[in-house]
C-alpha cells in the first residue's frame, strides 16, 4: 500500500502537474490516496468499476479541457490494455498513468508475481513510455515530467510506483 | 423502425452545438450524413461510447451531451451504466440503438434479441429515465423529453437492422476527430486543450 509520505507526494506532483480530475477503480493500493483524492476540492473525481472504464473517462474528460490522471494497479493496466490500444494508440490521446507496481522485485505476494512480467513489457508495447519510481523524494518530479510528455506526445505515459513508494 | 429515422428525428430536434459521442460502425455514419459537425466524437470504439461520453458529460456538465450506443457495444462494457448512474448528470441522453445483434459482425443475434433487457438494466443501476421504444412516435417523444427536461436518460430504440443506401463514407479518422473536436470544444467553452510544449516543465 502507498505510504503517507507517497501520497502527499502524489498530490504534490498531481497539483503541480495541473492535473484536475482523476478516476480509479478502487483498490487496496491506493485507498489512502483515494481518500485524499475525494476530499481534495481540487480534483473532479470519477470512481470505475473497470480500468478500461477508467481510460475511457480520461479520454472523455481531457477531450473536454480536465486534465485526467489514471491510477491503475498492475492487474488492471491488462484491463485498461484494450482501450489504450483502441483509443489511446489509434487516435494518438495522452493519458497520464500511475500504476504502484505490485509484482516488483520485493513484492513478497506470490499472486503477484505474473505482473512483474506483464506490466513493463505491456507498456512498451502499447507505446506507453515510463518511469520508475522508488524513492518518495522523486514522486512529485516523475508525476511532472510524465505529464508534460504525455501533453506533448500525445500518448500515454505511466509512472511506476515501487520501492519505499509502496512500503 | 429504422435506425436511419431514429437518427433523422433527433438532428431535427438537437441544438447544433449539442456534443455527440457515437460507437464505431454504422452509427457514425449515419450520423456523420445527418448533421456532420465537430461537436460529433464519431468512431468512438467497442465497448468504450458510454464511458467516452461520462468523461465528457461530468467535465462539461452544462452542456447537452448525447450517446448514441448500440447494444452489444454497450453489453460489452455493461458495467458503464453503473458508473453513468452513479453520477448526477443533468444533460445527457443515453441512445442504444438496438437491433439485438451484431450486424458488422455478420447480424448474429445479441444477448438482447433474448432475455436482456438493457432499459431495466439501466434503472437497477441509477437511472430512473430508462425507456424502451419500438416505434418512430415513441423515440421522438422520448428523445423530445430528454432535450426538454434536465437529467440523465436512458432511451433504448428498438430498431431493425440494415442501413441507408449510399450512405457516405466517413472521410476522417480518429485522430483527425480528435484535433477538429477538442478545437471544437476549445472554441466554445473559450479553454485551452491543445498546446503542444517547447521547453521542458
Amino acid at each position: 500500500m502507498m505510504n503517507n509520505a507517497a501520497v502527499d507526494a502524489v498530490v504534490d506532483g498531481l497539483k503541480k502537474a495541473g492535473v484536475n480530475f482523476i478516476s480509479l477503480m478502487p483498490d487496496s493500493d491506493f485507498s489512502g490516496l483515494q481518500k485524499r483524492v475525494v476530499d481534495d476540492l481540487g480534483f473532479t473525481y470519477v470512481p470505475v468499476s473497470n480500468e478500461a472504464i477508467g481510460v475511457g473517462v480520461c479520454v472523455g474528460a481531457w477531450l473536454s479541457g480536465k486534465r485526467p490522471a489514471l491510477l491503475v494497479p498492475t492487474s488492471g493496466l491488462l484491463v485498461a490494455a484494450w482501450p489504450l490500444t483502441s483509443l489511446c494508440m489509434a487516435w494518438n490521446l495522452p493519458l497520464l498513468l500511475l500504476i504502484p507496481y505490485r509484482g516488483d522485485i520485493g513484492d513478497a505476494f506470490w499472486l503477484m508475481g505474473p505482473y512483474k512480467d506483464t506490466t513493463e513489457p505491456l507498456l512498451k508495447v502499447l507505446n506507453a513510455p515510463y518511469s520508475v519510481i522508488s524513492k518518495n523524494e522523486e514522486i512529485s518530479k516523475a508525476i511532472i515530467d510524465a505529464q508534460g510528455s504525455t501533453i506533448s506526445w500525445q500518448r500515454p505515459v505511466a509512472v511506476l510506483l515501487t520501492g519505499e513508494t509502496i512500503k | 423502425m429504422k435506425r436511419f429515422d431514429c437518427l433523422k428525428s433527433l438532428a431535427a430536434i438537437l441544438d447544433p452545438e449539442a456534443i455527440v459521442v457515437a460507437n464505431v460502425g454504422p452509427i457514425s455514419r449515419e450520423w456523420n450524413a445527418l448533421r456532420p459537425s465537430d461537436a460529433n466524437l464519431l468512431q468512438v470504439n467497442l465497448g468504450l461510447c458510454a464511458a467516452v461520453g461520462l468523461g465528457i458529460a461530468v467535465s462539461l456538465p452544462h452542456r447537452q451531451v448525447v450517446m448514441l450506443d448500440g447494444d452489444g457495444n454497450l453489453l460489452l462494457n455493461l458495467a458503464s451504466l453503473a458508473d453513468l448512474g452513479s453520477q448526477d448528470l443533468a444533460h445527457i441522453i443515453h441512445i442504444v440503438l438496438d437491433n439485438e445483434s451484431y450486424e458488422g459482425g455478420g447480424g448474429l443475434r445479441s444477448a438482447t434479441a433474448g432475455k436482456a433487457d438493457l432499459a431495466a438494466i439501466a434503472r437497477g443501476a441509477g437511472i430512473p429515465n430508462a425507456t424502451v421504444a419500438t416505434t418512430l412516435e415513441e423515440f421522438e417523444t422520448a428523445a423530445r423529453r430528454g432535450l426538454d427536461h434536465p437529467g440523465h436518460f436512458f432511451i433504448v430504440a428498438k430498431v431493425e437492422q440494415g442501413s441507408v443506401a449510399k450512405l457516405p463514407t466517413l472521410t476522417i479518422d480518429g485522430k483527425e476527430g480528435k484535433y477538429r473536436f477538442a478545437r471544437y470544444i476549445e472554441a466554445t467553452e473559450g479553454i485551452e486543450i491543445l498546446r503542444p510544449r517547447y521547453t521542458h516543465i
